[in-house]
């Protein structure tokens, strides 16, 4: 009965549920990002995720079930096991890394082009803009090559991960587009 | 009268003969007219009369000897999470464990171990010490050389170990030689792994914290001993990162003590585990005291202390256990003594600490308070789409299905906990063939080995499991205590065993819908969550389990035997054949009392037996392909022996239809009969012990023979009772016994010593057999 009025109102208001995968490098700012998103006005500390953490973020009406796996390069070739049901990625790059920007690049391009990703969304985080020597959004776009991608629905939202600056609006960027509700 | 010695006598001690009961000084100070004479008989009269009963005692073996070549723990591991390149191994001692490194690392430090301070995790090797163990393989070559070549699939590694080399000396009584069972033909014995990982943020460090793991690696399963070592010695390595505080934890724990505890055979094994009993088989921790203590050259305890005390019998520096289920020794580790318990009784399966109570009220509370309907799978529903998930899960084990434990949010050591309750459930001490199968925690790393592996066991915290039915056919959830059966599960095929059932029920008509629990289960887990519910612990909700198990292969026998023609899963006894013209009961050879038929479970009638195969068909037909399966068939030709001293008559099936069934006075008093002339010996009444345990009623049915109509009967109800009574086990089950049967039993005797003492005796005692050597001894003395 509980789950059935809360279907209806959902329906009316328009409450989706998205499952959002966000991936990158080691030291990206994943972590933080995701407990920026779940504790809005707090400090947060992180230390290197060993796995993966897990969170229910709602915002704008769309639950986000964000999934942060950990990025060491060892372990990346997990990361295709949570492919599966994603509707979308939020790829971390810290732009002031410009040294491993190639190794970012070449990492994602692997992600969308696995069959189970190519219908979510990309979202790109270009994190650490508060860093000396940092790279902007288009500098970022440049390096990772989005504009190659065809028939890919991506966005590139400049963030300082710590600070909580424009996390929101990447989120906001995926509410938007996100097409469907996902069958559960 | 209801006063028993719990200890044995002191005077036995002294000559050297502990196994000895203190029976018969004992019968007298309870025998009303013959007390006062012979209270303290001369230990030597009753030589004659108890070592003809059991022999005299050999030499007890220590489970654990001390010139032994098997160290207590092979390798001492410490893993770290570096930031740059993740899990990596830091030091190994006392050499680098062969194999895959990076993969122990990736286990020892679980997911999500950053957002706790401490986490235990548990996991398994199929690894084998031959390769780099060249230092003291020398004893055990031989056994290496068989075991080598035994490679199992899906494990990490395999090669030979070095075996186990407690036969090594070649003197082991026939009871004893079937230690080497639970290993059955599957290759090495595992080697478990217990691991503490611990995260501290430190602001030195680059990205806020350290994350370090240790590991103990050993072959004993009951590694929870080493928790709080662990918990020191992971401590000392944060100060101290280099491999030498790995080799002063390495050399505590091997210089741990544990060769006073005594070995015990199979039987002796099964009936100390069913006992509440704190100080059954005392005597052989007594024996090997007093082995010790000659070896030390020590002069023999002084015995002459009356009453005799548990505390105070054998050399100080000794001391005897306060319950004989554990052995209390100690690991100094630092100068710092630290208690550890030891199970004296290890069943197969059962590893580490876990509680099967725990498991049960996870799964048991959701299903109580809102069922959720399974969808129906014949395997695992077997009562319908609201099977209590305990027993979907069992069915899901027995069936060989792949089950995942999924803790979301909980420490790893949870999850770990709750794969090793399923597989010591699922096996009840009986089957085998699930630990060896089981990954109690595991993570996204290993998933392409782990579906390698048919029908495992896992645990794993990260819910990404969750969205992959795929890979599993049954996932508990921890957090939520349901049950799921992936819609991937392969559907189970028809069998002959199915098709027979289904004719047999649409031509007989077996009224199966007016009984909405055939199989029992409903029933048996409403038992189950009574005694919890009545805090009846751990220990007797195993022993339910563990008879549970027991029940469905014997049912699955049945279903063999019925289907097939005959089961592999019992091996029938000599003068026994299956044809229905020999009914249970029958006995075969007129003069031989022992050749009483029949064998198997007892159904209180044919419709009962009917309908519960009925339920059981597709879960056995489901089990008869699996591992467990097929060493159960080898430990039943293994174990024929050992566990079956006594060949004829089929003791449980007798004495459970003494309990079952409501027998004539003919048939009840040819299985009393039969009973005392086949239990004569020690392992003969070890034998029946383990089918009266204490939570079946005990010596109850056999103490019923005493009000048989038959007087010959009575006095072999009397026989019987009175050598069990005589036994060092046996006689904690007949001080509970209960009084009136006492009296009974005392007055029988009396009437009987009495008539042998008057000319017209002879007539009944000879015709059923000889008196036994106890009363033989005391009326000696009368």
């Amino acid at each position: 009965m509980g789950a059935s009025v809360s279907k209806i109102m959902g329906k009316i208001f328009g409450t989706k549920e998205m499952r959002i995968l966000m991936l990158g490098l080691d030291a990206a700012g994943k972590t933080t990002i995701l407990y920026k998103l779940k504790l809005t006005n707090q400090d947060v500390t992180t230390i290197p995720t060993v796995g993966f953490n897990v969170e229910s973020v709602t915002y704008k009406n769309v639950k986000f079930n964000v999934w942060d796996v950990g990025g060491q390069d060892k372990i990346r070739p997990l990361w295709r096991h949570y492919y599966s049901g994603t509707q979308g990625l939020i790829f971390v790059v810290d732009s002031s890394d410009t040294a491993r920007m190639e190794e970012a690049r070449s990492e994602l391009h692997k992600i969308i082009n696995d069959r189970e990703m190519k219908d979510a969304l990309l979202l790109v985080f270009a994190n650490k803009q508060d860093v000396q020597g940092h790279m902007s959004p288009e500098d970022v776009t440049q390096a990772l090559q989005l504009t190659k991608l065809k028939d890919k629905l991506w966005y590139v939202a400049p963030s300082v991960a710590t600070e909580g600056t424009g996390i929101f609006e990447g989120l906001a960027w995926l509410s938007n587009n996100v097409k469907t509700q996902p069958q559960k | 009268m209801s006063i028993s010695l719990p200890y044995r006598s002191a005077d036995d001690a002294g000559n050297g003969l502990p196994r000895l009961s203190p029976a018969p000084s004992l019968l007298h100070n309870r025998t009303p007219s013959s007390s006062r004479t012979s209270l303290r008989q001369p230990s030597l009269a009753n030589v004659p009369a108890t070592a003809a009963l059991f022999p005299k005692p050999r030499r007890c073996k220590s489970q654990y000897p001390r010139d032994s070549s098997e160290r207590h723990v092979e390798y001492i591991l410490v893993a770290s999470f570096h930031i740059d390149r993740g899990p990596i191994m830091e030091h190994q001692y006392p050499t680098a464990i062969s194999g895959d490194e990076s993969m122990l690392a990736e286990l020892m430090l679980p997911d999500q171990t950053h957002v706790r301070s401490q986490d235990w995790t548990i996991f398994f090797l199929h690894k084998d010490a031959s390769a780099d163990a060249d230092d003291d393989a020398s004893v055990s070559s031989k056994k290496q050389k068989k075991k080598k070549g035994k490679r199992k699939a899906g494990g990490d590694e395999v090669s030979s170990m070095e075996g186990r080399t407690q036969e090594a000396d070649g003197s082991i009584e026939s009871e004893d030689s079937s230690d080497d069972e639970e290993e059955g033909g599957e290759g090495p014995p595992l080697m478990y792994v217990l691991n503490l990982v611990n995260t501290k943020q430190d602001n030195t460090v680059k990205r806020g914290a350290v994350v370090k793991a240790m590991a103990i690696c050993t072959r004993h399963s009951f590694l929870h001993i080493y928790k709080p070592l662990l918990l020191l010695a992971l401590e000392d390595y944060f100060k101290n990162p280099y491999p030498e505080t790995l080799a002063t934890l390495y050399n505590a724990v091997n210089n741990m003590d544990l060769s006073l505890m005594p070995r015990l055979s199979l039987l002796e094994r099964q009936i100390l585990q069913a006992s509440n009993c704190k100080d059954m088989f005392i005597e052989k921790f007594e024996q090997m005291i007093h082995q010790r203590s000659l070896e030390d050259g020590a002069p023999p305890p002084d015995d002459n202390e009356d009453p005799p005390s548990p505390k105070r019998q054998g050399p100080l520096q000794y001391a005897l256990p306060r319950d004989t289920h554990e052995f209390e020794s100690k690991v100094v580790y630092n100068d710092i003594p630290i208690p550890v318990k030891v199970p004296t009784v290890i069943w197969p399966e059962t590893v580490g600490d876990f509680s099967l109570i725990k498991l049960i009220q996870t799964f048991s509370a959701p299903h109580t308070s809102s069922p959720q309907a399974f969808p129906i799978h014949p395997h695992l529903t077997t009562s319908g789409p609201f099977t209590h998930p305990i027993i979907v899960l069992v069915n899901a084990m027995l069936t060989q299905k792949r089950v995942i434990f999924l803790g979301h949010n909980r420490p790893s050591g949870e999850v770990a906990e709750a794969v090793l309750a399923a597989c010591a459930i699922a096996s009840g001490g009986v089957l085998r063939g699930f630990t060896r199968h089981a990954f109690p925690y595991t993570d996204l790393t290993k998933i392409d080995d782990l579906l390698k592996v048919p029908g495992f066991i896992a645990g794993v915290t990260n819910p990404t499991f969750a969205n992959h039915p795929e890979w599993w056919d049954l996932l508990c959830d921890l957090p939520t205590g349901r049950m799921k059966i992936s819609s991937y599960i392969e559907p189970a095929p028809v069998t002959e065993g199915l098709l027979y059932f289904q004719q047999q029920a649409s031509s007989h008509h077996y009224p199966s819908s007016s009984n909405t629990d055939p199989s029992g289960d409903n029933v048996f887990m409403e038992e189950i969550q009574r005694s919890i519910t009545n805090r009846y612990g751990e220990n007797a909700i195993r022993a339910k389990w563990r008879a549970y198990i027991m029940k469905f292969t014997q049912v699955a026998a049945a279903f063999e035997e019925m289907v097939y023609g005959a089961s592999n899963l019992f091996i029938i006894g000599p003068n026994e054949e299956l044809s229905p013209e020999s009914p249970s009961g029958l006995q075969a050879d007129p003069l031989d009392p022992t050749t009483l038929r029949g064998h198997g479970y007892v159904w209180p009638d044919e419709g009962a037996k009917q309908r519960e195969l009925l339920a059981s068909v597709s879960r056995i037909e489901g089990w008869r392909t699996t591992r467990s399966y097929y060493s159960f068939i080898q430990d039943i030709a293994a174990m024929y022996f050992p566990a079956r001293p006594i060949l004829k008559p089929d003791l449980h099936h007798h004495h459970s239809r003494l309990r079952a069934l409501r027998l004539s006075a003919a048939d009840s008093g040819a299985i009393y009969i039969a009973f005392a002339h086949a239990v004569k010996d020690y392992a003969g009444i070890c034998q029946l012990l383990t089918i009266t345990p204490e939570n079946q009623a005990g010596l109850f049915y056999l103490s019923m023979g005493l009000f048989h109509p038959y007087p010959p009967v009575r006095e072999a109800a009397v026989d019987l009772l009175e050598r069990i009574a005589a036994h060092p086990a046996g006689r904690h089950f007949w001080a509970q016994l209960n009084r009136f049967a006492k009296l009974a039993f005392f007055r029988i005797k009396r009437d009987r010593d009495a008539s042998a003492q008057s000319p017209a005796f002879g007539l009944g005692t000879e015709l059923f057999g000889p008196r036994s050597l106890v009363g033989v001894a005391m009326g000696d003395n009368a």
